[in-house]
């Protein structure tokens, strides 16, 4: 779907990732929020719309996000919406309230403090709530149930996996790695994302706004998600139709990305992915490390789509940011950034 | 270093079945295993729609199993206190025979090495079952089903309800102001923080002003009244719902502390009787004495205000002010 307006990436911010914080969740935000907000002249007085991607089952408190405005600062009332989703998902909400046209600057953030409980306790009870539950069917089983099949398909290889490991987090050796226990068979440590509070802010302007703001805004030329069915029992683990559809409609074919960023938590993930989309080997993907680094649970697409932002401000064409959502890559969102000389 | 404070949530979820999970249910106890038709599939778990259209499916259902056939697994080396089985285990997609769609259950086979893609399995009934998905213990390797102690037989009834209980434990940071206010309330001080960009003040260890999203410090703290006006309030029929303490109806009060924008809410009052609480009376702080304290620290959820247990009638005359009843925030 193309936007009836210009819409951009103008700036973002993400705090530090830490395997624990002592800061809250509104604390987080404050500074991620600051720091988008800061580089481009504004303050929150600019902001016309803020919507905020968190999940009250992992904070632990009912309606946590009303407690998160207090981040932004929401006086004079200011128009607000929350997703339960990452904040890819809020900034797809963004992205089509400014095409309505009456206001140019939006604010989304994803916020996650994963240490709060324990995320393999809390995971299995956003499953199906009568098979799936009950039984404590948490993540890490998913993932391996998923590998197996995407290792089946030939689509990847325990080596494969490993050498995603090693390359996103930058440190042990192929063979090293694969000398390691299975968490859950064909897992490994290596393979599986770290725990990791966090939050990020992106800052989105509209037409000229954006372009008086930063010298090469990160358009949005094309976003779109889908979803599949949620008991991964009636769904085939070796493809992801939902990833496929996503960039179809978010218009990834119509010329070539240079970096994509996908939100590949667990290492053969990253591997469908990009079978899915098809990317060569000339697309550099997770640059950044990905969430395989840094996993901070409701901002970490968000913050794929400000590495692929960043690549544009830095002079990059075109970038492909992912997200996803849900056991086994239920559902899928793709979002595309382009610059313009 | 930032004080952790850890509660447990507890969500005891009733959930109603419906006509296809209910029936699945209900079979459990009759040590059955229920597919759903759709088209040449039998689908299982059963679904009441079309996995792929989201057609419903006629609810023609098909028993299945009770034995089938290990498509995928994966070994749980460390099971948690929530899944089936409290040894390591693997978790399985079991085809049930006569199914076209694997379940994901539980398969206690002792070692990885004893798993294998195309091994057969049967269920280990629960003696006791209710109709819940762990009615089935787990499954175990070989042809014959199980049953774990004394069977007691089928539900009595068609089973329409489940009971789940969702329970997680979190740890939260504590606010450092949060933790000075209450330290200073042990002294019967009531300790605010004042907002340098709007003066705005707020108690019970907020920490931010939510106007100019302006975080507080030790700096911002200012000592605030002992006496106000009641602006609203709310008398509380109990509803024994777990957790509740409390079994007579007994007033919560919103005051404002004079001289101030300041409303407490949510005030617990003493020596005021329900029905003798109305808008406009005077009160005055009650305090805690050490002993009274309670031995937790407080968790920073909420307005809570540490040794300032409540308020009572201070005798002042009451204020006559309709505008009053507006102020609860």
């Amino acid at each position: 779907m193309a936007p009836s307006t210009d819409i951009a990436v103008v700036g973002w911010a993400q705090t530090e990732m830490a395997r624990r914080t002592e800061l809250s969740e509104t604390q987080l935000l404050l500074r991620a929020i600051t720091d988008a907000l800061e580089p481009l002249g504004l303050t929150s007085a600019d902001v016309d719309f803020t919507c905020l991607g968190s999940c009250d089952y992992i904070t632990g408190q009912a309606f946590s996000f009303v407690g998160n405005l207090d981040a932004i600062g929401a006086w004079p009332p200011k128009r607000d919406s929350h997703v339960e989703m990452d904040g890819a998902w809020a900034l797809y909400e963004a992205w089509l309230r400014l095409q309505e046209g009456d206001i140019e600057i939006a604010v989304v953030t994803g916020s996650g403090r994963s240490s709060t409980g324990d995320p393999a306790l809390i995971y299995p009870m956003e499953m199906d709530p009568y098979f799936l539950a009950p039984i404590g069917a948490d993540p890490l089983t998913f993932a391996a149930l998923q590998a197996r099949a995407v290792i089946a398909a030939g689509i990847t290889d325990e080596r494969s996996m490993a050498e995603v490991a090693v390359r996103s987090r930058g440190k042990g050796t192929v063979d090293d790695l694969l000398a390691g226990d299975y968490v859950r068979q064909p897992l490994r440590r290596h393979d599986v994302p770290p725990i990791t509070d966090g939050a990020a802010a992106m800052v989105l302007a509209t037409g000229d706004r954006a372009r008086r703001l930063v010298e090469r805004p990160a358009y949005i030329t094309g976003f779109d998600h889908r979803t599949e069915c949620h008991n991964p029992s009636f769904r085939r683990l070796d493809d992801s139709p939902s990833t496929r559809l996503a960039a179809t409609a978010a218009g990834l074919g119509r010329a070539p990305v240079e970096v994509a960023e996908l939100q590949a938590a667990f290492t053969h993930e990253e591997l469908l992915l990009r079978s899915v989309l098809g990317l060569g080997d000339d697309v550099v993907v997770n640059a950044s490390g990905g969430a395989l680094k840094a996993n901070p649970i409701m901002a970490t697409g968000l913050c794929r789509i400000g590495h692929a932002a960043d690549h544009i401000f830095k002079g990059g064409s075109r970038a492909l940011a992912h997200s996803t959502s849900g056991p086994c890559l239920q559902q899928n969102l793709i979002c595309i950034l382009e610059g313009r000389s | 270093m930032t004080r952790l404070v850890e509660s447990v949530i507890s969500f005891p979820y009733r959930r109603s079945l419906g006509p296809v999970t209910g029936a699945f249910m209900t079979a459990l106890t009759e040590k059955r295993i229920l597919g759903i038709r759709n088209g040449d599939d039998v689908l299982v778990p059963p679904m009441e729609w079309d996995p792929a259209t989201g057609a419903a499916l006629a609810q023609d259902m098909v028993e299945v199993g009770p034995s089938g056939t290990v498509e995928s697994w994966t070994w749980v080396p460390e099971p948690t206190e929530q899944h089936p089985v409290d040894r390591p285990f693997a978790f399985a997609f079991v085809r049930l025979d006569g199914a076209s769609t694997p379940l994901l259950h539980a398969v206690d086979a002792g070692t990885p090495e004893a798993m294998s893609d195309g091994m057969r399995v049967a269920p280990r009934w629960k003696g006791a079952r209710v109709g819940h998905i762990t009615d089935i213990a787990c499954f175990v390797p070989g042809e014959e089903p199980e049953v774990d102690g004394e069977d007691q037989g089928p539900a009595a009834e068609p089973v329409a309800i489940m009971d789940y209980v969702a329970s997680i434990t979190y740890r939260n940071p504590v606010p450092p102001v949060f933790d000075l206010a209450n330290e200073a309330s042990h002294e019967r001080r009531l300790l605010g923080f004042a907002c340098p960009v709007c003066s705005r003040q707020y108690v019970g260890g907020r920490a931010v002003c939510p106007i100019d999203a302006h975080e507080f410090t030790a700096e911002d703290g200012v000592d605030l009244p002992h006496t106000g006006t009641i602006t609203n309030f709310v008398i509380v029929t109990p509803v024994q719902y777990p957790g509740q303490t409390e079994t007579e109806p007994f007033a919560r009060v919103f005051v404002l502390l004079d001289g101030t924008d300041v409303v407490l809410s949510y005030q617990p009052v003493f020596e005021l009787p329900v029905d003798d609480v109305a808008v406009g009376l005077r009160v005055s702080a009650v305090w805690a004495s050490p002993a009274e304290r309670p031995d937790e620290a407080p968790t920073g959820m909420g307005t809570s205000l540490g040794s300032l247990i409540g308020w009572m009638p201070n005798g002042e005359p009451a204020v006559d002010d309709p505008d009053l009843v507006n102020r609860i925030f």
